[in-house]
């Protein structure tokens, strides 16, 4: 499972991190909080490598990253871990062109190479797990908030990833919707889904986290 | 001061006779319509010596009429193709410029009788064996000035490949070129431009014999009798002949300017001949046909401007520094140029080295699709760089590389942005086509021109015309009215 040792980040020569680490348990949901600035997205996105760290290693094993390799070979390996992690932003980042059927297809087939029946069926399943089966053929510009959240999420779970990456996404959320997504999300945590959910909102945590990570 | 003298009175005994129409003695001045761009020897500027200016055998001749009619004679510049249009206008009072008094050109002005007998040459370029005449040259590609009188000595000899030039020097550039086998033009040019093409091969004597007149409006008869008189006045006093010598243009066949039949060759009782029926089947087929190369001439091009604007704009943003410095100069070099020149140097210049000849249509494509490129390149470039950041990371976080996350998600969401201003782009290209005329291929718009100055009837085809250009940009910018508001939806 990912794994941080004497991970630093520096920001324009500002230290946010020195010589963290950080093991996520498997099947088990890892909540980070911490006040507005501490570095949570900074963290959640090193751990999928969004982010280059300066020092120290990030790990799914076998993958190994440490700090300073030459360009090509960390974008491979970087690659090669994101294939195996999914990550759902605070802002969706649904695919706007594609409907919310492709967007659920879209890494499956282009990624792993997975035929359309399959991609499809499968993606329907997920998005039946997430209620937003009857969405499929919508596009995302005519969804809610929540809506379009939960269709990010399944779009993460798509590539069958070993961990999956949360950071804030419910804080763009009315309270309605949020209830939607936090639903959804209780539900993978029931099913033994390994998940690094981002928060700054303590109840939330409280109410999800198997391990707590406070920072700042 | 002695021709001066006689110049005066023979004035005085021409406005006895036939007296210029009295609001041009007000004025004291005429008005002549000349194009300067149709080059040596008749109106044009000399680059050569200083301070020459504008000289030309017509320049001189226009001088010594304005001795004898007691005007001062003013040239007014316009293209030799709408010089009636311009006469019609009033914006000129007579056109004195090589013009032939073609049965379409009767039609329209008035002309007086011949200032000059002009006969026919004949050239070959440096490697064309076995032609010795206009027979040989059947089943050869041969090139001729548009709406001259070569292209009508050519149009009555079947079986000749014939390729319409926009001039006399474009057309002996591709024989010497290799492109075409032969050119025919007029005796005066052929002399004028011979300095510039050692390489050609004259071919047999000067033949035929044809007339240079001027041309006045059909309303003024006066105006003609008056110019009759006074070319009259300079045949008999040896001032034409003198400056025919100087300018090497004297042949034995000008001794025929002064034979009645030559006089009143083209002299017209003043009633007005009904116009030719246009045959509209004929005129629609040529029409149609020129309308079906503007088009695919333009879907071609621009087919190949998306893809070539797409490559640009991404290596742009996207490619290796030194690539990127190249699609950079790429852009500025053919946006800041005229598409003119660049066609021109496709055709003409590249035309020089023999791999890379392109034929007529070839090139236009290519020259309409590189200049079109450019400014797809910086439609796409905008677009590409609209794409929110996210969309990039959301793709990388699901494990594309960087080529993928182009493709299927940045490229395909910059294309849909791109859709209406692209779409204006090519209604633009779709009517810029006609540029490809310059380089001899024979679209709409040229269609239109040939039609138009073979038959006089100028209005009612550019009618046809411009609602055939219409009917076909009209569904384009319809499409892109949908595309924009399609893209609003989408964002909504
Ligand atoms: N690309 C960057 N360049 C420079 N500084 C950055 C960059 N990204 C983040 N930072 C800085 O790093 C710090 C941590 O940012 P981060 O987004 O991880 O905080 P956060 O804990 O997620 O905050 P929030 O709760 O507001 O989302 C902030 O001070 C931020 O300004
Ligand atoms: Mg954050």
């Amino acid at each position: 499972m990912i794994r941080l040792r004497g991970v630093t980040k520096r920001y324009d020569g500002r230290v946010l991190f020195a010589g963290l680490d950080l093991d996520l348990v498997p099947g088990r949901t890892t909540v980070v909080t911490g006040p507005s600035g501490c570095g949570k997205s900074t963290l959640l996105r090193l751990c999928n490598q969004l982010e280059r760290h300066d020092e120290g290693a990030v790990s799914l094993a076998p993958i190994e990253i440490p700090a300073g390799l030459p360009h090509a070979a960390w974008q491979r390996r970087a690659a090669e871990l994101r294939r195996r992690t999914g990550m759902v932003f605070q802002g969706y980042h649904l695919f706007p062109h594609l409907s919310v059927l492709a967007n659920v297809t879209l890494a499956p087939r282009v990624v792993q190479g997975a035929a359309r029946a399959v991609a499809e069926a499968k993606a329907r399943q997920l998005l039946e797990l997430v209620g937003m089966a009857a969405a499929a053929d919508r596009f995302p510009a005519r969804l809610s908030g929540g809506e379009s959240q939960r269709v990010a999420i399944a779009r993460a779970l798509a590539t069958e990833p070993e961990v999956l990456l949360l950071d804030e996404p419910t804080s763009a959320l009315d309270p309605a919707s949020t209830a939607d997504v936090v639903a959804v999300i209780s539900d993978l945590r029931r099913r033994g889904v390994t998940q690094m959910l981002v928060t700054h909102d303590p109840q939330l945590a409280k109410a999800l986290a198997d391990e707590l990570v406070q920072l700042g | 001061m002695l021709r001066l003298l006689v110049s005066l009175a023979l004035a005085a005994v021409g406005s006895a006779q036939s007296p210029l129409p009295q609001r041009y003695r007000d004025a004291g001045v005429l008005r002549w319509g000349a194009d300067a761009e149709g080059g040596a020897p008749f109106v044009f500027v000399d680059g050569t010596r200083p301070g020459a200016g504008e000289v030309g055998f017509e320049v001189d001749l226009a001088r010594e009429l304005g001795v004898v009619l007691g005007v001062e004679l003013r040239r007014v510049q316009a293209p030799y193709e709408s010089l009636v249009q311009v006469l019609d206008r009033g914006d000129c009072d007579l056109v004195l410029n090589g013009f032939e008094p073609t049965p379409a050109r009767r039609e329209l002005v008035r002309f007086t009788r011949p200032y000059y007998v002009f006969q026919q040459q004949l050239s070959v370029g440096p490697g064309v064996t076995g032609v010795r005449g206009l027979a040989d040259l059947v089943g050869r590609r041969v090139g001729v000035l548009g709406q001259s009188q070569s292209h009508q000595v050519l149009l009555a000899q079947p079986g000749i490949d014939i390729v319409v030039y926009e001039s006399n020097v474009t057309a002996y550039e591709d024989v010497v070129n290799g492109r075409t086998a032969a050119s025919l033009a007029d005796l005066p040019i052929a002399r004028a431009l011979r300095p510039l093409f050692p390489r050609l091969v004259d071919v047999g004597e000067p033949f035929g014999a044809y007339y240079y007149a001027i041309a006045v409006r059909r309303g003024e008869p006066e105006l003609q009798r008056a110019l009759d008189e006074a070319i009259g006045a300079l045949l008999a006093n040896g001032t034409l002949e003198r400056i025919y010598r100087e300018w090497e243009l004297w042949v034995p066949a000008e001794a025929r300017l002064g034979d009645r039949d030559v006089v009143d060759a083209f002299a017209r009782d003043g009633d007005d001949r009904a116009a030719a029926e246009l045959h509209w089947g004929a005129v629609l087929s040529l029409l149609g046909t020129g309308a079906l190369r503007t088009l695919g001439i333009s879907v071609v091009s621009f087919a190949l401007a998306v893809l070539l604007g797409l490559a640009i704009a991404l290596l742009r943003l996207h490619g290796p520094r030194p690539l990127r410095w190249c699609a950079v100069a790429y852009v500025e070099l053919l946006r800041g140029t005229p598409i003119l020149v660049q066609m021109l140097l496709l055709y003409y210049g590249l035309g020089q080295i023999e791999g890379l000849r392109l034929d007529a249509v070839t090139a236009g494509v290519l020259g309409l699709a590189l200049n079109y490129a450019a400014f797809e390149a910086e439609i796409y470039r905008g677009a590409l760089s609209a794409i929110p950041r996210g969309q990039r990371e959301a793709a990388q976080a699901l494990g594309f590389t960087g080529a993928q996350a182009l493709r299927h998600i940045v490229v395909p969401q910059a294309l849909r942005l791109s859709l209406a201003p692209s779409t204006n782009d090519f209604i633009a290209l779709f009517k810029d086509s006609s540029i490809v005329m310059v380089i001899t291929v024979v679209e709409l718009t040229k269609q239109y021109q040939m039609l138009a100055n073979a038959t006089g009837r100028f209005i009612v085809l550019g009618f046809v015309t411009s609602g055939l250009y219409l009917l076909m940009s009209l569904p384009l910018a319809y499409l892109a009215r949908r595309f924009e508001r399609r893209l609003d939806r989408d964002r909504a």
